[in-house]
C-alpha cells in the first residue's frame, strides 16, 4: 500500500548482505535491505548507539529512527520512541501522512441517535513493541454536534480509548474544534460538527506473545442538537490485532 | 526507574552481557534487570537530521549487492528510510 502512495521504504543495518540476503529470501522481502557493515551510514546520520562496548555483538546497531525522504533527500518527517524496544509501524506512516490503512486492518461502525463513527486500526497485523495507529471517523446529521475540550463541569468532551495489557502508551487527537456558542448552556465551548477524523496512536508492549488479541476500546462522547441534550454516552467497541512473531535470519556460514 | 546510568562502557556492557545471557537461557529477566538493560541501552537517545534538514549523502549495497542511494531508492512521493538495528538477532 506504501507503494501506490508514490513511496518506498528501504532499511539500513549493520548485518552483511550475505545476511541480508538469507533474511530477505526466507521472508519473500521485496524492500531493499542495505547492508551498512562498518556502520559508517550509521554514524554519518549521528545515530550510533555509542553505549555498546566494541567487545558486544550489538557494537555498531544504530538507534532506531525511520525518516520520511522527498525524491532530494529533505528530511520531511522524523518517527522514532525513544526506546530500543519500540518502532513506528509503517502502516502508522501511512495512515498519518496519506489517511490510508492497510488491506483487511479491521474497523468497526458505531451509531447512536444523530452519529455515526467508524473506528479502526492502521493495519491488521502488528509486532511487539510497534507504534500503531487508529482512525475514528465521526458524522453528525445536520443540526447536531458533540463536543471538543475543555469543557464545563458536567459535559463529555470526545474521546476514544482503547484498554487492555497489551497497550503501553496511547494518544488520540481531533482536528481543532469550532468555539460556538450554545444557547442551552448559556456558554460558549468547543464543537464539532458534520464530518471529521480523528487520529491516534497505540504504542504496543514489548514482549507480547505472538498470535490473535482483541484490543478492547471505548468511545465517549455527548451528542446535542440546538434544543437537546442527550445523556453523555460510552459505546464499547473491539478490535482484532494479529501479533506475528520475530523473524530471524537463518545463520549464514 | 530510578537508575543512575554508568558512563563506563564496560559497567553498561556487564548488564547487557547478563541480560543476553538469561534471554538467551529462556530464563525469566528479572525487572531490575529489565529496567537497567532499557536505561543502559537508550543512554544519550539520537535521533540525526531534523524535519527541513537534508540527509547526509550515502550509498550502500542491497541484499542482492546493488548499490543504492537516495536516487535510486525513491519513489516519486520521496522514501522511508527505516534504521533498525539487525536482521541477524
Amino acid at each position: 500500500m506504501i507503494e501506490a502512495k508514490g513511496l518506498r521504504i528501504a532499511a539500513v543495518s549493520y548485518d552483511s548482505q550475505e545476511t541480508l540476503r538469507h533474511f530477505a529470501e526466507k521472508y519473500r522481502i521485496r524492500i531493499a535491505l542495505l547492508s551498512d557493515r562498518d556502520s559508517a551510514v550509521i554514524r554519518s546520520f549521528g545515530i550510533l548507539n555509542t553505549n555498546i562496548a566494541p567487545s558486544l555483538r550489538a557494537h555498531g546497531v544504530p538507534h532506531p529512527v525511520e525518516y520520511l525522504i522527498a525524491p532530494d533527500g529533505l528530511v520531511l518527517r522524523k518517527y522514532f520512541v525513544a526506546n530500543y524496544q519500540h518502532r513506528v509501524a509503517a502502516s502508522s506512516v501511512v495512515l498519518r501522512e496519506f489517511g490510508v490503512v492497510g488491506a483487511e486492518a479491521p474497523f468497526v461502525n458505531l451509531q447512536s441517535g444523530a452519529l455515526t463513527i467508524v473506528i479502526g486500526l492502521s493495519t491488521a497485523t502488528a509486532f511487539a513493541g510497534q507504534e500503531i495507529a487508529f482512525f475514528a471517523k465521526f458524522a453528525l446529521e445536520p443540526g447536531w454536534h458533540i463536543y471538543g475540550a475543555p469543557l464545563p463541569e458536567g459535559q463529555t468532551a470526545t474521546s476514544v480509548t482503547f484498554d487492555g495489557p497489551a497497550i503501553m502508551r496511547q494518544s488520540f487527537e481531533l482536528p481543532e474544534a469550532t468555539p460556538t456558542r450554545v444557547d442551552l448552556f448559556g456558554e460558549t465551548v468547543p464543537v464539532h460538527s458534520g464530518s471529521f477524523q480523528g487520529l491516534g496512536s497505540l504504542l504496543l508492549k514489548f514482549p507480547l506473545d505472538d498470535g490473535r488479541i482483541i484490543l478492547a476500546g471505548r468511545v465517549s462522547f455527548q451528542q446535542c442538537s440546538d434544543n437537546v441534550c442527550e445523556a453523555p454516552e460510552m459505546i464499547p467497541f473491539e478490535l482484532p490485532l494479529t501479533l506475528e512473531p520475530f523473524m530471524v535470519a537463518p545463520r549464514s556460514k | 526507574m530510578a537508575y543512575d546510568i554508568p558512563e563506563d562502557l564496560q559497567e553498561k556492557a556487564a548488564i547487557m552481557r547478563e541480560f543476553g545471557r538469561l534471554r538467551a537461557a529462556g530464563q525469566p529477566v528479572p525487572e531490575e534487570l529489565q529496567t537497567k538493560h532499557v536505561n543502559a541501552t537508550n543512554d544519550r537517545y539520537a535521533t540525526g537530521p531534523e524535519p527541513g534538514e537534508c540527509i547526509p549523502d550515502f550509498s550502500l549495497p542491497d541484499q542482492e549487492g546493488v548499490l543504492r542511494s537516495v536516487a535510486n531508492l525513491a519513489g516519486p512521493n520521496g522514501l522511508l528510510l527505516v534504521f533498525y538495528r539487525s536482521a541477524d538477532w
